[in-house]
């Protein structure tokens, strides 16, 4: 027998419906969309739609990585630190370069607000390391050279 | 059953037991954090490592998440597992930010413990350390992130135990956070156990934050009279003030936790407005002085105007010793008996209640835990007994069935089928699911086609085919059952309901062998006031009459507060205007206070410990913590106290109150039964049958049951119909009901407990709103009887059409109602713009 039902109270609480839950990281992903990271409202949003407490959102998205709770660039510099980008020395060469060309420590956002840097882990590109990401797009077999024409890229496209 | 061995020590187990605990059994106690009885294992905090020698598993393992199995060898002292547990304690104390001297927990603290026994004295790790920000987690409990192992005990017990989820991990590795989404009051009305549980400093206890360590509290066992249940608790008492209070293990009441009301609704005992000195006439006076006076002027009226002028009004707050010697003292003067209660309506629904329970049928509070489909019928248990929400949780969570019965828009941290009937269609509701569950197969169908005809009532529901589709659903569940728990409220229910509960508890304990019976019963002590008090129908309602009348010239009132609960609160001003004599014994500063010409003060439970029947059957007894006095802090401004006393602990004139009444029965040149002086236990031990074991005192600390074998139960009353039945289509009924905070009578002297009570509501049917205009926040003017009062509209789907239900709140002035229940017409609710 289904006795599911909502709970409402006075002190507060609310049952979870699974069938909703399982739409939480879709759901999260598209309200980071809209500025590039989760606001408050966007999680209390989400949490409204899926009737759910914000708190019980807040606790997955700050779960994953790739869902930002502060500000970020326009840019997400995203350098593979895997094992293999790493093996092919890579991530602290890549990720130095950038920081270096782009004055900025990682995890801090350029003051144009273009770019933020960060590290992550395999990107599945192992074959091609080393390797980041930009926002969407994968960049492969990066070079110094390579990272310059993509941040000149990056920069003249505004 | 495994056998295993543990340090040499062989033992056998029931299957399913983890190593842990059966290593508990022989009185190892192995080190752990996150495992906690009744959380269970989850295997975050590697603390509980032994060694393995023989057996299905090798090597270092965790204690707490091997089941013990045949032929194990375990060894908690191997070298290999000390030295493991070593480097865990070490591992977690990297970030731990070491600030003991700032910390609460500090002198019992598990962390600490574990930290000193596991020999790590010496910090290696020189590095930074991880730090969070804090929040606010309301007025109760005070974080601090910084202290946390990681141990997922808190969001445990909140979320999966207790059922809130406004407290749990967020983040990821080593940022893990518990926390709340946002700062803010937390929902949970158990938020208070995450201070019990977490093993180290990041939930306090907010009040007591600062005012003391564990070995500077004086500190007993004590129990909660802030409801029916008697859940046990541990008092902490230092500078003549209770400090804090905690839960108390009893494997019979309460389990390991207790409810925010409970732990933080004591202060009514250190307030500063409490009435520590006896007065006449509003003059301050000796206590000796005011027990002669009082005793003259009763001597004089009954003199005057024969002892039936003279009347007593008990409490269910107070101990089985006051409500005992307040008995005895009437019969000895030939008084009246005492009223405990007000309305006489409650009063005979308390006295059914009881007379239904016996060894057979009655289950404690541990056992809801265990049922497999429970029934509640007219209560409220976030409202009228907290914890028995978080019971009928632990119920449900192991799947049982639950169902309310009520038209509250009951709130519980679980799903459950509520049928949301009018109170007058309880008993119908109730008689029609129980029917269709005792049904043989075959009488179904047609039975069924009855009903349809015969129960007018539900026809008259606008939510009758839903109601019907629940009770069918219900009903095949509750033939499946095999261990059901019925579970009645005295509050709001009519007047034959808890006979008719009992009636069927009876029937099902024949059919199916097994079947518990719970009542929920208004206050601490209702079951004494219930047992000890008169078999006639008389209560104070009455004997307001007679006041008015001029029949009762004297009142004595005994720890009681009619103001609280009389719903007609000029009336009673007007009455006690007219006696002669208003003596009253209390130890809160209440309106009857205001108005005694004699007032003596009592001591709390804090400072002379006593004995309480729970709703069970259960006595219990309260040790003395404390011995009384004013607060030093409400002393020399909070300084140091006076090197030399004058005599006498300042502020320690509060006797208890039966004590006060052998002095009062001593005033009336009456001579108490020698004995009763040193053990006022004894002379109630006489008083009733049930009580005859209370001679033996060693027991009752953790409680014993007065229980017949066989009830003699008072029958099902002949109308079982209530009074108040469907008025006229538009009518609304209006309930006065409980709610966690601000409407119980103790509690609501904390400030903290004020804070989170939370603005009035007046709940609707949301189909009953649209009918009035109304929507979700919109302020309402509604008119009783002899008044009007403000509050804010809550609409709910939940609960019963034509009710609406106002929780008794002191700032609500709901006592313009002028009577125990009402209706109301529409008209009477007016929009606020
Ligand atoms: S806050 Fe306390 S109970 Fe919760 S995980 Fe941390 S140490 Fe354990
Ligand atoms: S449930 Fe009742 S007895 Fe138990 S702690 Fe809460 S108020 Fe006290
Ligand atoms: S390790 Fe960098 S892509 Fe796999
Ligand atoms: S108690 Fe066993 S891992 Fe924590």
């Amino acid at each position: 027998m289904n006795t599911k039902k909502e709970f409402k109270s006075p002190v507060g609480g609310a049952i979870v419906d699974p069938a909703k839950q399982s739409m939480m990281l879709a759901a999260l992903y598209i309200a980071q969309e809209q500025n590039g990271y989760l606001t408050k409202e966007a999680v209390q949003q989400v949490a409204k739609r899926l009737g759910m407490t914000p708190g019980d959102v807040y606790s997955t998205a700050s779960f994953y990585s790739l869902f930002r709770m502060k500000p970020v660039g326009r840019y997400v510099i995203q350098v593979c630190e895997g094992i293999s980008c790493y093996l092919n020395d890579g991530a602290e060469r890549v990720a130095d370069y950038v920081s270096e060309k782009l004055g900025i420590k990682l995890g801090e956002t350029t003051r144009d607000g273009m770019f933020t840097l960060e590290t992550v882990q395999c990107l599945a590109s192992c074959g091609t390391a080393p390797a980041m990401r930009v926002n969407d797009q994968l960049y492969e077999n990066l070079s110094p050279a390579i990272i310059d024409d993509i941040l000149e890229r990056l920069m003249g496209e505004v | 059953m495994p056998n295993l061995i543990i340090d040499d020590l062989p033992i056998e187990v029931p299957a399913g037991t983890k190593v842990i605990e059966a290593a508990e059994q022989l009185g190892i106690i192995i080190p752990r954090f996150c495992y906690h009885k009744a959380l269970g294992s989850v295997g975050a905090c590697r603390m509980c490592a032994v060694k393995f020698l023989q057996g299905p598993f090798k090597g270092v393992q965790m204690s707490c998440l091997i089941d013990a199995q045949d032929g194990m060898v375990v060894s908690t002292t191997d070298e290999e597992a000390v030295a493991f547990r070593k480097f865990i304690i070490e591992l977690l104390m990297l970030n731990h930010p070491h600030d003991c001297p700032v910390c609460d927990e500090g002198g019992q603290c598990l962390l600490q413990d574990m930290t000193v026994a596991g020999g790590h004295s010496l910090r290696r790790y020189l590095g930074r350390k991880r730090t969070y920000r804090d929040q606010n987690l309301g007025v109760f409990i005070a974080h601090e992130m910084n202290r946390c192992i990681h141990c997922y005990r808190c969001s445990r017990f909140y979320q999966e135990f207790a059922g809130y989820r406004d407290l749990g991990p967020t983040q990821i590795a080593n940022r893990v956070y518990f926390g709340r989404f946002e700062d803010g009051q937390l929902e949970s009305p158990f938020s208070g156990n995450l201070v019990d549980l977490c093993p180290t400093g990041v939930y306090t206890d907010k009040p007591a934050r600062f005012q003391g360590r564990r070995w500077d509290f004086e500190r007993l066992p004590s129990l909660c009279i802030h409801c029916s249940l008697g859940c046990n608790t541990i008092a902490n008492a230092r500078y003549r003030a209770v400090v804090r209070v905690e839960a108390r293990f009893n494997d019979a009441v309460n389990g390991f936790f207790i409810c925010d009301r409970g732990r933080f609704g004591f202060p009514y005992t250190n307030q500063p407005e409490r009435p520590r000195q006896a007065r006449i006439d509003g003059n301050e006076s000796s206590l000796e002085d005011a027990v002669a006076g009082a005793g003259r002027k009763l001597a004089d009226i009954a003199h005057r105007a024969g002892p039936n002028a003279i009347a007593c009004l008990g409490s269910r707050r107070s101990s089985l010793e006051t409500q005992g010697l307040l008995n005895h003292l009437c019969q000895l003067m030939q008084w009246a008996e005492p009223d405990y209660f007000l309305d006489p309506l409650l009063k005979k629904k308390v006295k059914s209640a009881i007379s239904q329970l016996d060894s057979r049928v009655a289950v404690s509070l541990r056992q809801v835990e265990t049922a497999d489909f429970i029934l509640a019928v007219g209560v409220d248990p976030l409202g009228e007994a907290p914890m028995l929400a978080l019971a009928m949780r632990q119920a449900q969570r192991k799947e049982a069935t639950v169902a309310v019965i009520d038209p509250r828009p009951v709130p519980l941290p679980f799903s459950f089928e509520h049928l949301a009937v009018p109170t007058w269609e309880m008993n119908g509701c109730l008689k029609l699911l129980m029917e269709e569950a005792m049904r043989k197969e075959d009488e179904k169908s047609a039975a069924r086609d009855r009903m349809a005809a015969e129960e007018g009532w539900l026809r008259n529901n606008p939510a009758s085919a839903e109601i019907r589709r629940q009770i069918a659903q219900l009903a095949a569940l509750f033939q499946a059952s095999r261990n059901p728990v019925l579970i009645c409220g005295t509050d709001i229910v009519p007047e034959a309901t808890p006979a008719v509960v009992g009636a069927w508890a009876r029937s099902l304990l024949e059919e199916k062998g097994k079947c518990g019976l719970f009542y929920v019963l208004p206050d601490a002590n209702a079951f004494g006031a219930g047992l000890l008090g008169a078999a006639n129908d008389h209560a104070f309602l009455e004997t307001v009459g007679a006041i008015e009348r001029g029949e009762v010239r004297a009142l004595i009132a005994v720890e009681s507060d009619p103001f609280e609960r009389f719903p007609d609160r000029s009336r009673l001003e007007q009455a006690l205007a007219k006696l002669e004599l208003l003596l009253v014994l209390d130890y809160v500063p209440s309106p009857m206070v205001q108005q005694a010409h004699i007032f003596l003060p009592t001591s709390t439970l804090f400072e002379t410990g006593s004995t309480f029947i729970n709703q069970e059957g259960r006595i219990q007894i309260a040790q003395p913590v404390y011995h009384g006095g004013t607060p030093l802090s409400q002393m020399n401004g909070g300084g140091h106290p006076p090197r030399v006393y004058a005599g006498g602990l300042p502020g320690g004139e509060p006797k208890p109150a039966w004590q006060l009444l052998i002095d009062l029965a001593g005033a009336l040149s009456l001579a108490i039964e020698t004995g009763a002086v040193e053990n006022p236990l004894s002379l109630v031990a006489s008083a009733h049958p049930l009580l005859a074991g209370l001679k033996n005192t060693s027991s009752l600390l953790d409680g014993v049951r007065c229980l017949p074998d066989v009830a003699d139960a008072e029958p099902v009353p002949a109308d079982m119909d209530p009074a108040v039945g469907p008025g006229t289509e538009n009518e609304l009924q209006l309930l006065f009901v409980d709610s966690i905070f601000g409407a119980e009578e103790l509690s609501q002297y904390a400030d903290v407990i004020r804070q989170v009570e939370g603005e009035p509501c007046l709940y609707m049917h949301t189909q009953d709103a649209e009918r009035l205009g109304l929507v979700e926040g919109d302020r309402v003017l509604l008119t009783l009887d002899a008044g009007a009062i403000e509050a804010r509209v809550c609409p709910s789907q939940s609960m019963a059409p034509g009710t609406l239900v106002l929780p008794r709140r002191r700032k609500l002035e709901w006592q313009k109602a002028k009577s125990f229940s009402t209706r109301v017409t529409p008209d009477r609710i007016e929009k606020l713009k």
